[in-house]
C-alpha cells in the first residue's frame, strides 16, 4: 500500500488504523477476562442455587408417604425460569423438577459438580448417600446474551470514538502544521528578486531547520547575487576613468596633429571608446535596476529628477529637442531617485535617437507620477513593438545604441510593479512612437493644486 | 585665468591638462587632496576642476571644507560618479558644475568659460567693448565686424583684462594667469603679449600705470 502524500492524511490514516486496533484488541482482552469472571459469578449462582434447593428437596421427599413419585411444582406466578431443576434418586426417577423443566435437557447423573452440554451449564450435586440428586440448569443462551451485552459496550464506543479521534487528529495536526503552510505561503508570495529571509514565525522545532537551512540558503544566493551585481556595477564604474582618459587622449590627438589621416583614426578610436563607454554605462545601469533597492524609506520630488536628466541630456548634443511639461506641485515618491534618473534617460535617448529631428521629444510627468515620453516618427509594427524590451534588441538597423535602454527601463518598471507601456503611433496622432510607466507616488503630499506648467 | 585641476588618473588628468593649456589658460595639476591643499594655499585661483574619488580621500568633503572657510573660488566637480544623486550631493556641497566622466574636453571648455562667466557676473559670453565685439563662448573677437585672431596666449590675458573691467592688474598677476608653477616666464613676456594685443585690437584697449600694472582702457 502507498502512504498518501500529505502528512495529514498519512497521520490521521497510521494513527486511525492503531487506535482502531488497539481499541478492538483491549475491548477484546477485557471482555474475555469479563466473561471469565461473569462465569465465575454465574456458576457459583448456579451452585449456590443447587445446594439451597437440595435440603429443602429432601425434606420434602423424605416426608411423602409415596416413594418415586414425580412432582412438579406449580407456577406461584407466570415468570421466565432461567434456572430449571429436576430431583432425581439412585434409580434416575425424577423425583422433583421446576414447572418449566425439560427433561431433555438433562444428561443422566454422573456425580455432583458442574457439566457442559451444548445448550446448558449444569450443576449436580447429591444428599443421603447419593439417593437424592439434583440438576439445576442454566441455559448457555443467557450467559451468551449477557456476554454479547458487555461486548456490544465495550464496542459501540468505538464506532463514535475512533472517528472522532480520526476528526481530532486531522485538525490537531492541520493547526500544528498551519505555521509551516503560512511559511510555504510567504515564500511562494515573493517575486524572483526577492531573496531575503522567509520569517519563520511559530513553525513546529521539527520542521525550524528545514525553514533555517532554506533561508541560508536564500542567503547565500543573496549574496552570490549581490556580488554579481556589484561586480557588473563597480566595473562599469571602474571603467569610466580609464575610458575618460582615452578618449580626451583621442580628441587631443585629434586637435594637435595636422595630419589628416591620423585625425581621422583618432576620431574613430574616440567613437568607437564612446560606443564601450555606453555600453559600459548600460550594464551598470542594468545591473542597478536588476539589484538593490529601488523603494526608500524617504520621498523625494521627481520633478527635480526629470529637469536635471533632461537639461543633461540637452545640453549633450541636443539643445532645444526636448519639451518637458511638469505639474507645478511636487511629485513625491519613495522611488530611488537614481533608478528615476535612469529610466528617465533611458527613454529620452531613446525618443531622441529613434525619433524624428523634426518634431521634438514630448516629455511629461503628470500629477499622479505618470512619465510619458513621445516622439515623432514612423508607426511600428506590433511585432516589433513587443521585442523592444528584450536585451540588445534595437528598433531598425541604426547600430547606434547599446539596445539596452528599453529593457533596463522595463526592468526598473518590473520592479516597481508598473508596465512599462509602448505604443505607436502615438495616442491621439497618425505616427510616432510613446512610452510611459506609472511611478509610485505618495498621495499624502501630492497637493491638491492641478493643472501642468510649461518650462 | 589660472586653474587648479586634481585629478589622479595619469592619462585623463594630462589630456585635460593640455586641453585647458591649449585653451589658454594656466594649470596645476595634482593628483592628490593635500597637494591640492598646499597649492590653494600658495596661490589664487580662478577655477578649481575636481575630482571625487582622490587616493588620500573624498573630493566632496574637500569641496565642502573650502566652501566652510568662505573660499568661493569656482568648483567644477569631473566624476565617474554618475547618478542623480551624487550629482544632487555635488551641487549641494558648493559644486557650481558637475561633469561625468567621460567627457569631451570642448564640453569641458565650454563649462570652465560659462562657470567663469558666471563669477565676473556676466553669463552672457557676447561682449561690446568700443569697436570690439567678443564672443567669449566662441572665444573669437571682430573689430568693425572684421575678425581678429588672437594666440592661447593673448587670449588669456585678453581675458583676464576683460574679467576685471577698471581693475588695476600688476605684471604679477597676469603672469600668474598665464603659467602655471612649473612654467618658465620670460621676464618681458607680459611687456611683449601686451604690446601684441595693442597692436590687434587697438592702442587704447590696454592703459598701463607705470611701476603698477596695467588694466582694460575705457571704450
Amino acid at each position: 500500500m502507498r502512504w498518501p502524500a500529505s502528512l495529514q492524511a498519512r497521520l490521521g490514516l497510521f494513527l486511525g488504523i492503531l487506535l482502531t486496533v488497539l481499541w478492538i484488541a483491549a475491548a477484546s482482552v477485557t471482555a474475555l477476562i469479563l466473561r471469565g469472571e461473569m462465569d465465575e459469578v454465574f456458576d457459583s449462582a448456579l451452585q449456590e442455587t443447587a445446594q439451597r434447593l437440595l435440603p429443602l428437596a429432601v425434606v420434602d421427599i423424605v416426608g411423602r408417604e409415596e416413594d418415586g413419585l414425580t412432582q412438579r411444582l406449580g407456577v406461584i406466578r407466570e415468570h421466565d425460569e432461567l434456572f430449571t431443576y429436576i430431583v432425581r434418586d439412585a434409580e434416575g426417577r425424577i423425583l422433583l423438577q421446576s414447572h418449566t423443566a425439560d427433561m431433555a435437557v438433562f444428561p443422566a447423573y454422573d456425580g455432583p459438580g458442574f457439566r457442559l452440554t451444548a445448550t446448558h451449564r449444569l450443576y449436580n450435586e447429591d444428599a443421603l448417600q447419593g439417593t437424592i440428586r439434583i440438576t439445576v440448569a442454566e441455559p448457555l443462551e443467557h450467559r451468551g446474551s449477557v456476554a454479547r451485552e458487555i461486548r456490544m459496550g465495550l464496542g459501540l464506543p468505538l464506532l463514535i470514538v475512533v472517528p472522532l479521534a480520526l476528526l481530532s487528529i486531522v485538525f490537531a495536526v492541520k493547526a500544528s502544521l498551519a505555521p509551516l503552510r503560512r511559511f510555504g505561503e510567504r515564500l511562494d508570495a515573493r517575486n524572483a528578486r526577492d531573496l531575503s529571509p522567509v520569517p519563520g514565525g511559530d513553525i513546529p522545532s521539527e520542521i525550524a531547520p528545514v525553514a533555517a537551512t532554506l533561508n541560508r540558503l536564500l542567503d547565500r544566493l543573496k549574496a552570490a547575487f549581490d556580488a554579481e551585481r556589484s561586480f557588473a556595477a563597480n566595473a562599469a564604474h571602474e571603467l569610466r576613468t580609464p575610458l575618460a582618459g582615452a578618449i580626451a587622449q583621442a580628441q587631443r590627438l585629434q586637435s594637435e596633429t595636422g595630419d589628416m589621416a591620423a585625425r581621422a583614426r583618432a576620431a574613430e578610436i574616440e567613437a568607437t571608446l564612446k560606443r564601450l563607454t555606453r555600453l559600459s554605462e548600460r550594464l551598470m545601469q542594468l545591473a542597478r535596476a536588476e539589484g538593490g533597492q529601488l523603494r526608500l524609506d524617504r520621498c523625494s520630488d521627481l520633478r527635480i529628477v526629470a529637469r536635471l536628466v533632461v537639461e543633461d541630456v540637452a545640453r549633450t548634443g541636443s539643445p532645444g529637442r526636448i519639451l518637458l511639461t511638469l505639474p507645478e506641485a511636487p511629485v513625491m515618491s519613495d522611488l530611488d531617485p537614481d533608478a528615476f534618473g535612469i529610466l528617465c534617460r533611458n527613454l529620452v535617448e531613446n525618443a531622441l535617437r529613434h525619433g524624428s529631428d523634426a518634431a521634438p521629444v514630448d516629455v511629461t510627468l503628470t500629477r499622479d507620477g505618470q512619465l510619458i515620453v513621445a516622439n515623432d516618427g514612423p508607426v511600428l509594427r506590433p511585432e516589433t513593438l513587443d521585442r523592444l524590451t528584450a536585451r540588445f534588441e534595437r528598433a531598425g538597423a541604426s547600430g547606434d545604441g547599446s539596445g539596452l535602454g528599453l529593457a533596463i527601463v522595463a526592468a526598473i518598471a518590473d520592479r516597481i510593479e508598473s508596465p512599462l507601456v509602448l505604443r505607436s503611433p502615438r495616442p491621439g496622432a497618425a505616427s510616432g512612437f510613446e512610452a510611459s510607466v506609472k511611478l509610485p507616488i505618495d498621495d499624502s503630499i501630492a497637493s491638491s493644486r492641478s493643472g501642468l506648467s510649461k518650462h | 585665468m589660472r586653474i587648479l585641476l586634481i585629478e589622479d588618473d595619469t592619462v585623463l588628468g594630462a589630456a585635460v591638462r593640455d586641453q585647458i593649456a591649449g585653451d589658454g589658460q594656466s594649470v596645476d595639476w595634482v593628483t592628490r587632496l593635500d597637494a591640492a591643499g598646499d597649492a590653494m594655499a600658495g596661490a589664487a585661483y580662478d577655477l578649481v576642476l575636481l575630482d571625487l574619488m582622490l587616493p588620500d580621500g573624498r573630493g566632496i568633503g574637500f569641496l565642502k571644507t573650502l566652501r566652510a572657510r568662505g573660499d568661493v573660488t569656482p568648483v567644477i566637480i569631473l566624476t565617474a560618479l554618475d547618478q542623480v544623486s551624487d550629482r544632487i550631493d555635488g551641487l549641494n556641497a558648493g559644486a557650481d558644475d558637475y561633469l561625468v566622466k567621460p567627457f569631451d574636453l570642448s564640453e569641458l571648455s565650454a563649462r570652465i568659460g560659462s562657470v567663469a562667466r558666471r563669477y565676473t557676473g556676466n553669463p552672457n559670453p557676447i561682449i561690446s567693448h568700443g569697436a570690439l565685439e567678443i564672443d567669449l563662448a566662441a572665444r573669437s573677437i571682430h573689430r568693425d565686424g572684421k575678425p581678429v585672431a588672437l594666440t592661447a596666449r593673448e587670449w588669456a590675458l585678453f581675458e583676464a583684462l576683460l574679467s576685471r573691467p577698471g581693475q588695476l592688474l600688476s605684471k604679477a598677476q597676469l603672469e600668474e594667469k598665464l603659467y602655471a608653477f612649473d612654467s618658465e616666464v620670460e621676464s618681458n613676456t607680459i611687456e611683449v603679449h601686451v604690446s601684441r594685443l595693442r597692436k590687434k585690437l587697438g592702442p587704447r584697449f590696454i592703459e598701463t600705470e607705470r611701476g603698477m600694472g596695467y588694466r582694460l582702457g575705457k571704450p
